[in-house]
């Protein structure tokens, strides 16, 4: 399923490089949408909308670092980069530690900046496709009765239908039957395809 | 029927109201002037008809019945207090009039009098005094000031729109209240009152002007700019007080945010190491470099296209041009911070100088856990210098030296020292040492050039625009190695002629 376009949102204070930005990328076939200030976007960013953030360190008022914050506050995976001035190198290795895409020291040639957005764009479609994977494994887990879920639970813990039987104190046919609904509901053509589904949806360590 | 005498003629002719005579049935037997006037009928025709034929429609039949009740034995002995009621010209028109009837005593059978008074005049009058009040109202509402009158004591008798609104308060909650301890802020009360005072006991027509508070309803506090004038009587009695007031609360406000962003600036400049306002320059050289080599980059790949978007391309290209220029005034700029030409040079205590800086390169040791020590020789000849720049040279070398600070030193304090001295010729030497590693050779030749930096996050300008503003003071910003070890800055600036005997 495609859906919106994917849009790079450039964030910079100052006129010209900000309009330079969008320019340069749209010369690439790039869609982008200026924002000249990150309250900006923030208050029109809907989280909906694929793409990637290119992002000023340097701002005043909320400046891209902390802009960087409430994004991942507000769960918001699309990816960042950063552009920084001389002498930000500091700023910019703080923004990769808290989960920026990457950081381009300005100025800059056209390729490296269109090679890393094409690169976040990427990523930015991944990470979506993935979420949408997990959702609908999340909805189809949504459907399975409680004792569905748990004779699901038990299967892909590795026990077989013997086992689970006696774990639930049914028999072992009820199990079966319980087992062809969770397959045929979680759309699963295999046990090691229903066991990867559990895994995409479980909690991350 | 008895005919009235002359001296009652007299008198009723004397009056402007209407004077009807009439008996006890109602009938006219004195008509005066002025009711000939007032109802149109001429005295002659008036007498011996009935009253009745001057009231208005709906009072025909009532009037009969108010007379009958005059009567003796009627319900109402003595009018003698009148009423408003609706009279008929001899042209047919309605009009109001207050009317009070009484019967004369003494007279069997009974007769009686009738006052006319014309009240559609009064009326008149009082809707012309009413409108003309209303239009002052306006004049007072309308105007831009607050405008508020009191009595002698200071008790409100007037207040306008203004007022009410600065105030927050009802008409009826200001006027009647006394000004100066319902309205005025409490702090400011007695300057009020020696105000209020002084407008009373002044001479003077002339307006005087004073400021104070005024407290609002909820409690904010307004501070306004007044005029004022002693109201008189006739005898040239101050009678009360007429105030005309500009809220200027918020223009007193933005006044002083714009001093002190003003205040804030001039520290900034005056305090900002030459590594920060470096940092701030590349920055600001960056932002229109970064543009245009992303606008000539996106030309170039518009024209590699088969139908290249010319529009698009030309906007770029004066961007670029603009660009450019916005560099350019950039650089300008900083030529212009750095020259001498636009600096202040005057006679000064160079020790002075570092005193005046100590606590601020004293807090940058706080930060930096070392200790800043001074060692001044005094006195010292005067030097013609710009003071802030010479400062901000020293922030700038101070600032250095604890970068210069090895990481790991050995728990001993680091200490950078301050040192002013005469020298053989007879100058004033200002150094900045530190206990630092010093200098590489290499390093040493290279330290004052632009852009050269050994900081991570430097920007090679600090000591470069430091030692150009040296030299601008003819002197020379200088490098020799600490003893017993580190690095020392210095510069020896020509002592003044005239101080210096």
């Amino acid at each position: 399923m495609k859906d919106l376009p994917q849009t790079v949102f450039v964030v910079d204070d100052d006129d010209a490089v900000r309009d330079s930005l969008r320019m340069l990328l749209k010369s690439a076939g790039v869609h982008a949408e200026t924002c000249a200030s990150a309250q900006e976007f923030l208050s029109s960013y809907d989280a909906s909308q694929p793409g990637c953030l290119v992002l000023d360190v340097r701002m005043p008022g909320m400046s891209g670092l902390e802009m960087q914050h409430e994004l991942n506050l507000r769960g918001v995976t699309m990816p960042v980069i950063f552009i920084t001035g001389h002498g930000d190198i500091p700023m910019a290795v703080e923004a990769m530690q808290h989960g920026a895409f990457d950081f381009l020291q300005k100025p800059f040639r056209d390729q490296e900046l269109l090679d890393r957005v094409q690169r976040a764009l990427v990523r930015d479609a991944e990470n979506r496709a993935r979420l949408r994977h997990t959702d609908r494994i999340r909805e189809r887990l949504a459907s399975l009765s409680p004792r569905e879920r748990e004779v699901l639970d038990l299967v892909t813990q590795g026990k077989a239908n013997k086992m689970v039987a006696g774990d639930l104190g049914v028999s072992q046919r009820t199990v079966e039957i319980h087992r062809a609904h969770v397959m045929q509901k979680m759309e699963a053509g295999s046990l090691a395809e229903l066991v990867r589904m559990m895994m995409a949806v479980a909690p991350s360590p | 029927m008895t005919a009235p005498t002359p001296e009652v003629l007299a008198l009723l002719e004397a009056t402007l109201d209407a004077v009807v005579i009439m008996d006890d049935r109602g009938r006219i037997e004195a008509f005066n002037s002025s009711a000939e006037v007032m109802f149109g009928y001429r005295a002659t025709d008036a007498i011996g008809r009935n009253v009745n034929m001057l009231m208005g429609v709906v009072e025909r039949g009532e009037h009969d019945d108010h007379l009958r009740r005059c009567l003796p034995g009627g319900e109402a002995p003595m009018p003698g207090r009148g009423r408003d009621v609706r009279v008929q010209h001899r042209d047919g028109s309605e009009f109001s009039v207050f009317l009070s009837v009484g019967r004369i005593p003494g007279t069997t059978p009974a007769k009686f009098v009738g006052y006319f008074h014309d009240t559609s005049l009064r009326q008149k009058a009082l809707a012309t005094l009413e409108k003309e009040r209303q239009v002052n109202r306006l004049y007072l509402d309308l105007a831009q000031v607050m405008l508020v009158a009191t009595d002698r004591h200071g008790v409100v008798q007037l207040a306008n729109q203004r007022a009410i609104r600065v105030l927050k308060r009802e008409h009826a909650a200001i006027v009647d209240s006394h000004w100066l301890d319902s309205c005025v802020a409490p702090e400011d009360r007695p300057v009020a009152r020696v105000a209020f005072r002084n407008l009373l006991v002044s001479d003077s027509d002339e307006p005087q002007q004073f400021e104070y508070h005024v407290r609002s309803s909820d409690g904010e506090d307004r501070f306004v700019t007044w005029r004022g004038v002693a109201l008189r009587d006739a005898n040239n009695v101050a009678t009360g007080v007429m105030l005309s007031g500009e809220d200027i609360t918020d223009q007193r406000r933005a006044e002083s945010e714009a001093h002190r962003a003003l205040e804030r600036m001039n520290s900034v400049a005056r305090l900002a190491t030459m590594g920060e306002m470096a940092a701030g320059i590349s920055h600001e050289l960056n932002q229109p470099l970064a543009a245009i080599a992303n606008y000539a980059q996106a030309c170039v790949r518009f024209l590699r296209m088969p139908a290249p978007d010319l529009p698009e391309i030309s906007g770029a290209m004066e961007q670029i041009a603009s660009q450019a220029l916005r560099a350019g005034e950039i650089i300008r700029r900083i030529r212009s911070l750095v020259r001498n030409e636009d600096v202040r040079r005057e006679s000064q205590d160079i020790n002075e100088l570092i005193r005046e800086v100590h606590g601020l390169l004293a807090s940058d040791a706080r930060v930096h856990d070392g200790k800043l020590a001074l060692d001044l020789t005094s006195p010292l000849p005067s030097v013609t210098v710009d003071g802030v720049q010479i400062q901000q040279v020293l922030m700038n070398l101070v600032h250095n030296a604890f970068e210069a600070q090895p990481p790991e030193h050995d728990g001993a304090t680091f200490e950078v020292r301050i040192a002013t001295r005469v020298t053989d010729s007879g100058d004033v030497e200002v150094s900045v040492s530190d206990l630092g590693p010093g200098l590489a050779t290499e390093t040493e030749q290279r330290i004052f050039e632009p852009f050269f930096t050994t900081k991570a996050s430097g920007t090679g300008l600090g000591l470069a625009i430091s030692r150009s503003i040296i030299k601008a003071h003819d002197a020379r910003l200088g490098y020799r190695a600490n003893q017993p070890r580190g690095a020392c800055f210095y510069f020896v600036l020509p002592a003044h002629q005239e101080a210096s005997p």
